[in-house]
């Protein structure tokens, strides 16, 4: 288990500010849901945690060593998939082992069984094991994000990050990667970071919630205090009060509970078996 | 009916601007007028005296096409006797088992000089092709890839063969040489140019998997482009088999030498008999590469090479009754 601290992360593009000193700490193996709209920095922030940006302030810790770059532990699972047409989903899969092989071993597939082994496992944990020799192009979308999911899973993580895996899916197969999503990071004890913009999504599945607006982080917390009040902080009123609180009454005394600036103040084991029942 | 003062404005500019573009075009068709005067003056087409030979000309038609005569029905089979019996004779199309020629013959020749020079080509242009990608090489450094490949097309396949001579002799060896290195030029640059069509996803993808350099370049950017390499590798043997033609008229072998040689002995008959065949051997050769390049850009991946070539004969049939 690996120990995520992210202290000030400030990124700017121009005079633009994505991320404007975000801190937070995940101990070991949470299910994270990043909330926000479209522009808050959540992308961002999943870039930087993994180093395919770099921060104009601030630091991302793994352990105790910074982020600085790529790195083999660190799994990014994409919006787009980014997974390879041109290869069936086991050769895709295949590729997280790319870090422990040499270019010519990975060139001609001359992995290690235990490698090759691993991806037909990670394969089987998203339900593709039958389709393992299918071209990844002729696969539908649900479909070759889970193809995602394996690679990201024969890399052999420690932390698992996905940035709106399911945006482009239907419902229905949104539902069935998160599922699968989630208990590929149980099973194999990973801290994952989600990123969504659904907010049914995020109640089935998150276990804990960092809200982002404007590049703020305006409420990390666990389930118990994830209402209406920090739906309403995150996605601003308008949408939110027609789509969630149709009686008109109004959000300030709709609600009780955890204020938004509550923080992760080891609310985890009331959070759990809430979060841990549901699939 | 009167008009505001905005509209005749509006119709004075209008008249205005069609004037001038009336005199830019006038000068335009002057200049280019004169210039055209100009160059047949410089290629001497004056002094050429087209049609005193346009008589000799009007009898080597008739050595170029036997077949046809003065008299009805215009047309005499034992013409293209002529022709068959040249082909048969220089093994043009059929050299046999184990004589000097090639199972093909002269053709068997030129199509060798184009497909080896192709295979030969091929590595470099995969690697400059690679190496002048932006993506690959930072900025000013893929230029330097980009500009050998430049130099290599500045110069022309027949230029390359006399720069080969002192290496290979005058022959299909030199050609090939040359057919190789103008490869290089051609399919690298088609390359490169592919690679910077390419998505950004599936290479950051790779870098996240803690891939290295070479693992990112060829999972995350040549998985993305082996369709469209393959197809611009036999588009380029294509063109290479046509160059191995020219080359052979200034004597690098095969079908092309045979054609300058009757040239020279004025054995026009002879030389349409060539021509016919360099007519058929390329269209068989585009015809099969435009036929497997299509199968790859049609996505039928799961249709084997055999397949394939079993399949045509019955493909060729369809396509020809549609």
């Amino acid at each position: 288990m690996s120990r995520i601290t992210v202290d000030g992360l400030t990124k700017r593009f121009g005079d633009t500010v994505a991320l404007d000193d975000v801190s937070f700490e995940i101990p070991g193996d949470e299910f994270v849901v990043v909330l926000g709209i479209s522009g808050s920095g959540k992308s961002t922030l999943l870039r930087c945690l993994n180093g395919l940006e770099t921060p104009t302030a601030g630091t991302v810790r793994i352990d105790d060593a910074p982020v600085t770059g790529p790195r083999d532990d660190i799994a990014m699972i994409f919006q787009q998939h980014n997974i390879i047409g041109q290869m069936t989903a086991y050769s895709n899969a295949l590729t997280g082992s790319l870090n422990r092989n040499s270019f010519v071993r990975s060139l001609f597939q001359l992995q290690d069984a235990d490698d090759k082994l691993r991806a037909l496992d990670a394969l089987e944990t998203v339900g593709l094991l039958a389709e393992a020799q299918q071209r990844a192009r002729q696969m539908s979308g649900g479909q070759q994000q889970r193809v995602g999911i394996a690679r990201a899973l024969v890399q052999d993580p420690s932390v698992l990050l996905a940035d709106e895996p399911v945006a482009s899916l239907d419902p229905g197969s949104a539902q069935q990667v998160m599922g699968y999503l989630r208990t590929a990071a149980r099973d194999r004890g990973l801290a994952a970071i989600i990123s969504l913009h659904q907010v049914n999504l995020a109640r089935k599945f998150g276990e804990r919630f960092i809200g982002l607006r404007d590049g703020q982080k305006v409420f990390d917390g666990y389930r118990d205090a994830f209402d209406m009040d920090v739906i309403d902080e995150i996605y601003g009123d308008i949408d939110t009060d027609e789509l969630f609180a149709p009686e008109g009454s109004s959000g300030d005394a709709g609600s009780a509970g955890g204020s938004a600036e509550s923080g992760p103040t080891g609310d985890a084991t009331e959070a759990a078996p809430d979060g841990g029942s549901r699939r | 009916m009167s008009h505001s003062d905005r509209v005749r404005d509006r119709y004075a500019d209008i008249a205005l601007a069609r004037k001038v573009r009336a005199v830019v075009l006038a000068i335009g068709v002057v200049v280019t007028t004169a210039a055209f005067y100009y160059a047949l003056t410089s290629v001497g087409f004056f002094a050429a005296n087209i049609p005193r030979y346009l008589p000799n000309f009007l009898g080597a038609l008739g050595d170029f096409f036997p077949f046809l005569t003065l008299s009805f029905p215009y047309v005499d089979p034992a013409g293209f006797l002529e022709y068959w019996t040249f082909v048969e004779e220089r093994n043009l199309i059929w050299g046999g088992f184990g004589g000097d020629t090639p199972l093909l013959g002269e053709a068997g020749i030129t199509l060798a000089m184009g497909f080896a020079g192709t295979v030969m080509g091929f590595p470099l242009a995969l690697l400059f092709g690679v190496l002048g990608s932006g993506r690959v090489t930072p900025f000013p450094f893929n230029f330097l890839f980009r500009g050998i490949m430049s130099s290599i097309r500045a110069i022309p396949a027949l230029v390359w063969a006399l720069i080969f001579i002192p290496l290979g002799g005058i022959g299909p060896v030199t050609a090939t040489l040359a057919i190789a290195t103008d490869t290089i030029g051609n399919l690298g640059r088609l390359f490169t140019d592919e690679l910077e069509e390419i998505e950004d996803g599936p290479i950051e993808a790779m870098e996240t998997t803690g891939a290295n350099k070479p693992q990112t370049i060829t999972f995350g950017m040549l998985s993305q482009v082996t369709t469209p390499f393959i197809a611009w590798t036999l588009y380029i043997f294509e063109i290479n088999v046509r160059i191995a033609v020219s080359l052979g008229i200034i004597g690098g072998g095969g079908l092309g030498q045979v054609l300058s040689v009757q040239q020279g002995l004025f054995a026009f008959t002879n030389m349409m008999a060539t021509i016919l065949v360099i007519l058929v051997l390329i269209i068989s050769v585009e015809v099969v590469s435009q036929r497997v390049r299509s199968t790859l850009r049609a996505d039928e991946e799961t249709q084997g090479l055999v397949s394939l070539l079993l399949g045509f004969p019955q493909r060729m049939a369809e396509s020809l009754l549609k």
